[in-house]
């Protein structure tokens, strides 16, 4: 076993567990907000974290770069996801107002009705 | 003196849309055809003449079929600032996953979140847009709106518990914001930048 082997039985394994966790919060916590969370951090981290073990074994640079394409599509793709989710739920009125502490949009919508 | 800026670059792009010329055009659409000729090229991993030459061909057809606008990127780079942002996010992408992990497998029903408003100093698009991408990726945070009149961006942020965590989510907003505005904005947003930051400093005391 080489040190890239060590590299690789380390990280894919803790980017499976990261993937598991998110996937479980997906389950376990209760509104759709804090589930957007868990979808959302832990699986770019798993995701990343197995793409990087796996680029170890590798031969080249060259055969690796189309792993790091998928990292940086999901970057750039699980903000959107997020944010979209987050704002119809939002507005839909899927958001427990028990679960939170201090909703300023709340308060901010509000000020807007009454001044129309 | 902001505002007016802002009219008069918008007024002078829309005009330059009708006026400017075929060369200019594809001038402007060149970044983008060769970012897509690249993504191409790495995706069949393979940079030989011809995969170069298909790749700008289907990355010109494809430009045209989706008529995508030309929006005139004015972003400034500066490469330490830049690499302190990737530290910076990558080190709260795994500390938030952690924390949202541990919360995940530690009593998920009592984990209770806050929405708070927080003011940008910037006023540019690309730089609000880069902001609440990365928030949403990070710090156990999520963008849900964005009043862009105002320029206030509304922050879901889990777990939070007290006020403290509240101002701290606040604090973490602030920071990132500023991270990106030194990273890529032009010289003239991080003048603007810092204006709005002695404003807001005054308006704390």
């Amino acid at each position: 076993m080489t040190a890239t082997d060590v590299v690789t039985a380390v990280l894919v394994p803790l980017g499976a567990l990261f993937t598991l966790i998110g996937t479980i919060g997906l389950v376990r916590f209760p509104t759709l907000l804090n589930r957007m969370h868990a979808a959302t951090k832990p699986d770019t981290v798993g995701l990343l974290l197995i793409i990087t073990g796996a680029a170890f074994q590798l031969p080249d640079v060259r055969s690796a770069a189309p792993m790091f394409l998928a990292a940086m599509f999901q970057f750039v793709t699980v903000p959107v996801l997020a944010q979209t989710v987050g704002r119809v739920s939002y507005s839909r009125g899927m958001v427990d107002s028990e679960r939170l502490v201090v909703d300023e949009l709340e308060e901010a919508v509000r000020t807007t009705r009454d001044d129309d | 003196m902001t505002e007016g800026m802002d009219t008069s670059s918008a007024g002078a792009s829309t005009s330059a849309v009708t006026t400017r010329s075929a060369g200019m055009r594809l001038l402007g659409r060149l970044p983008t055809v060769l970012w897509l000729t690249l993504m191409w090229v790495v995706l069949w991993g393979d940079p030989s003449p011809g995969t170069v030459i298909a790749g700008a061909v289907v990355g010109s057809l494809c430009y045209t079929v989706a008529k995508l606008p030309h929006i005139p990127v004015r972003l400034g780079f500066r490469p330490w600032h830049a690499l302190r942002l990737v530290g910076v996010i990558g080190y709260d992408l795994f500390r938030s996953s952690v924390h949202v992990a541990f919360h995940v497998l530690w009593r998920p029903a009592e984990v209770r979140g806050a929405i708070v408003a927080v003011p940008m100093r910037t006023d540019s698009d690309f730089l609000l847009a880069m902001v609440s991408g990365g928030l949403s990726l990070v710090t156990g945070s999520l963008v849900i709106e964005l009043n862009r009149d105002q320029g206030v961006i509304y922050v879901h942020g889990i777990p939070i518990e007290s006020d403290g965590a509240v101002d701290r989510l606040r604090r973490q907003v602030r920071r990132t914001e500023e991270l990106f505005v030194r990273a890529f904005g032009t010289a003239e947003d991080v003048a603007e930048f810092e204006r709005g930051d002695l404003g807001a400093q005054g308006e704390d005391r």
